[in-house]
């Protein structure tokens, strides 16, 4: 049959399109983006867009007649296996974090005082901070932030 | 506050480029880190000790009324949770 007559299979292409936008979505909580679902969200984007790739790819081969692009095809799948690979990895090695922190402070346990210096050089101890003000009300309630740090 | 291994001088910066007006502490040897039990051993870049991400909200007698450890580094408390806490301490 001519090629012109022949379509493309736009599955292929939307599913390298998801696999991609699935595995780029792991990069959105570091620029501010909420991310307590995506994690999950991001994985299984990559892993639908996979699978549409697979069934582009398996009419591409299977009704040759009606659709073209066998290598374009197959080049297409293996980028989106790829991103797969990379979507799985990066889900992975985020999730792991090795410390126990079964001796960390529990709910109505005590935090431990602690003195460091604060960003201008100056020491700060926390249980301090509840008792020196400066004239202005003393703090309620303080919230410790640890951080992996930045950069 | 926020609590880190980096320098001083590195979270100043940091504050600045922000416009942050909490304090941060440095705790470069990650001395307080691990006596809260948050070390992220060669977790940092170069596979330098660094905290896990952890979140304490400590009431005047130092008691811990809220608390926030995530197994995701993507994953972190949300707002409205922690607010909620804060709003129960008197």
């Amino acid at each position: 049959m001519a090629d012109a007559t022949r379509k493309r299979s736009l599955a292929i292409w939307i599913g390298l399109l998801l696999t991609v936008l699935g595995t780029l979505s792991n990069g959105l909580p570091f620029i501010g983006f909420p991310a307590a679902p995506v994690p999950w969200i991001s994985l299984l984007v990559s892993l639908i867009g996979f699978v549409v790739v697979l069934v582009g790819l398996w009419r591409t081969f299977g009704q040759s007649t009606v659709y073209k692009g066998k290598v374009s095809g197959s080049i297409a799948a293996a980028f989106s296996l790829l991103f797969l690979a990379g979507a799985i990895v990066f889900f992975w090695t985020a999730r792991h974090i090795p410390a126990e922190s079964a001796t960390a402070p529990q709910l109505g346990q005590r935090a431990p005082d602690f003195t460091l210096p604060d960003s201008t050089g100056h020491s700060v101890s926390l249980m301090q901070l509840f008792s020196d003000s400066a004239g202005k009300e003393p703090h309620k309630a303080l919230l410790l932030v640890f951080y992996r740090g930045y950069w | 506050m926020a609590i880190s291994v980096d320098a001083p001088d590195v979270s100043e910066n940091l504050r600045r480029q922000r416009g942050y007006t909490f304090l941060f502490l440095s705790d470069p040897k990650a001395d307080v880190i691990r006596r809260y039990e948050l070390l992220h051993a060669r977790g940092g870049p170069e596979g330098t000790d660094i905290s896990r991400p952890a979140e304490f909200l400590i009431d005047r007698s130092g008691t811990v009324r809220w608390e926030n450890f995530t197994e995701d580094i993507r994953v972190r408390p949300r707002a409205d949770e922690l607010l909620a806490a804060a709003h129960a301490i008197r």
